[in-house]
């Protein structure tokens, strides 16, 4: 990890210099020895400032939309769940490629609390699946995680006992909307929660209306959640947003045969796209 | 304060013998934003609309509910009503308490309470209406005919007669279909070449007809009035500009080829015209078989061409052309009975034809000169066997549908063999004879006359014995089996789309059944427009049909256009989808949602974190947005509504059901 901490370092460094980019995104030191947060690099010679440990826990692909109308591109430390991150965000029409330069960092899975991150355990894609270069030797990724264990299991409960256990999470919830501000898939200019009045939720925090938001955005992402688990690590009340979010994964692989999403650039949403060939069995 | 006026129609005893609509009435009065309730008669009769128009002054309304049949039965019927009065005609809500209510309900109280409910539901959503204006785009005055069958030229001519623009495109090189092939049509019996030749020379002449043969649509966009569309011009090899069509490459031609026009029965040059009477009378090359450009040998067309019309270098060029209406025509293909029904040989046997081949052999101008000759030996057959639903009415091995034309073609195909063959003897084995048609019957019963045999039941299994073919089946009637004994057995086989109709028609927006015939918009009230406003529909494409039926499609769609033509702006409808731009983030999931590629992206100027940029957002195109709402769900920010649908107004009418 030190030697792409170096590479990082001369590449974000020799980026900035050449005027390839104007800022650089990574990973920069916290007061906590077990922590690293996210850093913006704008000149050069802060390059040295750039860490790249087990603590980078951050995923920062969604930082680059605030340079989405520069001149000048932004380069970005990228690992798989960045890339997929970027995928997304170009897929969903609010990014354009050519903004973005890409450091792709082959990922050996993050630490939170001195064991391996929730995040990071069901990983399938820790190389990047999109960057302009590759620092250092691609790294061998994991076999099949067993990402939709806790799915099944949810699966299994009886209706009552899953809307039980939804409602005592979402009971939880402060609306905060860490979740979806972190959420790379989250990317709409402007989010409906954030409307006055549309009748149908509002912005006050209320148990009924507080699943009504989880299940909303759950919905929302459903065809086009990256997996990159923020939403959940992210939530201060600890609420298992994956499980909701992976239980749409699967439906939507088992539905529509879209196995992952975040892949590609340009590709077909499971949920929004019209095909006269799609089954309706429902009709 | 908005000044909303309910009227409860009695329709006769369909609403008022179920519904207590005075009960209606008077709970309706009560609730806010009505200042006037009344009941009718009949809301759609004269007096009924005069009665709401004098009620709109009487107490100002500016917006109604009106509680009667369907919105799809009288919707239109008031908007035009309120197009004459002070109110908007978009303030209209209708409630639908005869089908969805006093029809399917006979609790008297149960329906009143629900009459009340639907009605405070349309009430809840009318006073969130705002006024909606139609709009009007141009009409390009320029029809497009896809399909040069009898049902393109028939609709071509119709159109180029009234005066307008017509390019017709036909895939082969030559007008004509297959109504050019046969030999006679029923019931009359006058020949089919000689009836439709003059209409094919005719759209050649025709000063407004452009044809475009040897072409395919290869794109269609655009809308109603303005369809832009991309025209496909296959390589001819032959200048037709130049060329005279004096034949004199096609008899010194070298190559000989089964002819598709015979049906495989005779032969063709790689140089042809498609037939004698070919409009355009001028010949192309076959590039699959032709030895100068398969081998680069040969190539004695160019040298006997006096004109020097021979371009082997000819390649598929591209035209874009504006119209203001399509008509698809593009006509059915005979089954591969072959492939279907192996106990019939599957196509091992030669004298095991298809009606059509029969057409061809009974045909003056076709390969035998009107003998009916076996193809396998050339002699003529004393006896033949016409199986009649091959492919049709066979779900097991085939089709469902039944091909319509096939029971009088069959007694057709008898009736003429027992005319040019003195004593031969003709089994017709059928399932049911069906002749729905003037003078049908007659014929049929003529052709029994003539001695033609009718056997009811299916053939199981066809095989050759001792040269000749033996059609084994059961005479349903008298529950025996039956075998007979045969030279000749002709299959009336299924129809079915032609070849790419279902993609060509895709193009336009139209789409096909489970069988692949395009659907009309109403198979009752609406049999020759289809989904896709502008576009519209004729002959076997829209399903199996014979003759006289297909022609009279052909002049309906024709009178159609006519009247799309005849106007030179068109009403949209205002309730179509609607842009918040501010709130638009282009995601373009409604772009990818959108049946009808209604949405498109447009760059607008724009802030963002202080910055002066383009953003991209959707625009609607109201030419083609037929409202179906699908972008309005798909919308994750809510930024698209549908206007008359808004989000705003169905939330209301659904929290009126809980008041």
């Amino acid at each position: 990890m030190t030697d792409i901490q170096n590479i990082l370092r001369e590449r974000a460094h020799a980026l900035l210099d050449e005027g390839k980019i104007a800022c650089f995104i990574g990973w920069g030191a916290t007061r906590f020895n077990e922590r690293a947060m996210p850093k913006f690099i704008f000149k050069a010679e802060e390059s040295s400032s750039l860490v790249y440990n087990e603590h980078c826990l951050n995923t920062l692909a969604k930082y680059t939309l605030d340079f989405q109308y520069g001149a000048e591109k932004v380069g970005l430390a990228t690992r798989g769940c960045e890339a997929r991150a970027i995928n997304r965000l170009i897929a969903d029409g609010r990014l354009s490629r050519d903004k973005v330069y890409l450091l792709g960092i082959p990922c050996q899975g993050m630490l939170e609390h001195g064991k391996p991150a929730d995040k990071c355990v069901f990983c399938r894609h820790r190389n990047p699946v999109v960057y302009d270069e590759l620092l250092g030797e691609k790294t061998i990724e994991l076999q099949n995680p067993p990402r939709f264990e806790s799915v099944l299991e949810l699966e299994n409960k009886s209706d009552t006992e899953r809307y039980d256990f939804w409602q005592k999470q979402f009971a939880k919830c402060i609306r905060c909307y860490a979740c979806r501000n972190v959420c790379p898939a989250c990317n709409c200019l402007e989010c409906y929660t954030e409307q006055y009045r549309t009748g149908w939720q509002g912005k006050q925090a209320n148990t009924l209306e507080n699943s009504v938001f989880g299940f909303t955005r759950a919905y929302h992402i459903g065809d086009r959640c990256i997996e990159c688990g923020e939403c959940e690590r992210i939530c201060p009340m600890e609420i298992p947003l994956m499980k909701v979010n992976r239980k749409l994964v699967k439906d939507v692989e088992e539905l529509f045969g879209v196995e992952e999403s975040g892949l590609s650039e340009d590709e077909i949403h499971a949920l929004g796209s019209y095909n006269k060939e799609d089954l309706e069995e429902f009709m | 304060m908005a000044r909303a006026g309910v009227f409860i129609c009695h329709c006769g005893s369909n609403i008022a013998s179920v519904i207590d609509v005075e009960q209606v009435a008077k709970s309706a009065e009560q609730m806010t934003g009505v200042v006037y309730a009344a009941t009718n008669k009949y809301a759609c009769s004269i007096s009924g609309q005069e009665m709401m128009k004098q009620a709109i002054i009487d107490h100002q309304l500016d917006r109604l509910v009106i509680a009667s049949c369907t919105p799809r039965m009288h919707e239109t019927t008031f908007r035009k009503m309120l197009g004459k009065t002070s109110v908007n005609p978009y303030m209209l809500e209708v409630a639908n308490i005869r089908e969805q209510c006093s029809w399917v309900h006979t609790d008297k109280e149960k329906a009143t309470a629900k009459a009340i409910d639907l009605v405070r539901m349309s009430l809840a959503k009318v006073l969130k209406n705002q006024p909606l204006f139609t709009s009007s785009i141009p009409v390009c005055k320029k029809c497009l005919v896809i399909g040069g069958g009898i049902a393109g030229i028939q609709a071509a001519l119709d159109i180029a007669d009234g005066g307008y623009e017509v390019t017709l495109v036909e895939r082969e090189p030559s007008l004509g279909g297959k109504m050019v092939m046969l030999d006679k049509t029923f019931p009359t019996l006058d020949c089919s070449a000689c009836i439709s030749t003059p209409k094919m020379a005719e759209v050649g002449a025709h000063p407004r007809i452009k044809l475009m043969s040897s072409c395919e649509v290869s794109a269609v966009s655009g809308y109603i009035g303005n369809f832009e569309v991309t025209i496909k011009q296959n390589p001819r090899y032959v200048d037709h500009d130049i060329c005279t069509g004096c034949g004199l490459c096609e008899e010194k031609c070298p190559t000989k080829l089964k002819s598709s026009f015979d049906q495989g029965l005779g032969q063709r040059k790689a140089i042809y015209k498609l037939f004698p009477q070919a409009v355009p009378a001028k010949p192309v090359i076959d590039a699959q078989h032709c030895t100068k450009l398969t081998k680069d040998k040969c190539g004695v067309c160019a040298k006997v061409c006096p004109l020097g019309c021979i371009n082997f270098a000819d390649q598929e060029s591209y035209t874009t052309d504006t119209f203001g209406a399509i008509i698809l025509a593009t006509g059915y293909q005979l089954i591969d009975w072959g492939s279907h029904y192996p106990e019939y040989g599957g196509g091992a046997y030669a004298d095991v034809i298809s009606g059509l081949q029969f057409e061809r052999l009974v045909n003056a101008s076709g390969p035998t000169e009107g003998k009916i000759k076996r193809p396998s030996d050339g002699a003529q057959p004393k006896s033949v066997a016409i199986i009649k639903c091959v492919g049709s009415r066979d779900v097991a091995k085939a089709h469902g549908y039944c091909s319509r034309a096939c029971c009088m073609y069959a007694a057709k195909h008898a009736h003429q063999t027992i005319e040019k063959i003195a004593g031969a003897q003709v089994y017709i084995f059928y399932i049911d004879v069906r002749t729905p048609g003037k003078a049908y019957e007659e014929f049929y019963d003529r052709t029994r006359e003539d001695g033609a045999v009718y056997i009811r039941g299916r053939v199981s299994k066809i095989y050759e014995e001792n040269g000749k073919l033996i059609c084994k089946g059961e005479d349903t009637l008298i529950g025996k089996q039956v075998t007979v004994e045969v030279d000749l057995v002709v299959l009336e086989t299924a129809m079915e789309p032609a070849a790419n109709s279902g993609q060509t028609a895709a193009l336009a927006g139209v789409s096909a059944d489970k069988d692949g015939w395009l659907t009309e918009a109403h198979p009752k009230l609406r049999p020759v427009e289809t989904q896709s406003a502008g576009v519209f529909l004729c002959g076997t494409a829209q399903g199996p049909k014979d003759i006289p039926d297909t022609v009279a499609q052909a002049s309906a769609a024709a009178a159609k256009v006519l009247g799309l033509l005849a106007k030179d702006e068109l009403e949209t409808s205002p309730m179509i989808s609607a842009v918040d731009t501010s709130k638009c983030s282009g995601c373009r999931f409604c772009e990818q949602v959108c049946p009808v590629k209604a949405i498109s992206m447009i760059d607008i100027p724009s802030i963002y974190n202080g910055q002066k940029v383009k953003r991209t957002v959707a625009q609607v195109n109201s030419g083609l947005c037929s409202g179906c709402g699908a972008c309005s769900a798909a919308c994750r920010t809510g930024c698209i509504d549908l206007l008359g649908f808004t989000n705003k107004q169905i939330l209301e009418e659904v929290d009126a059901l809980w008041q």
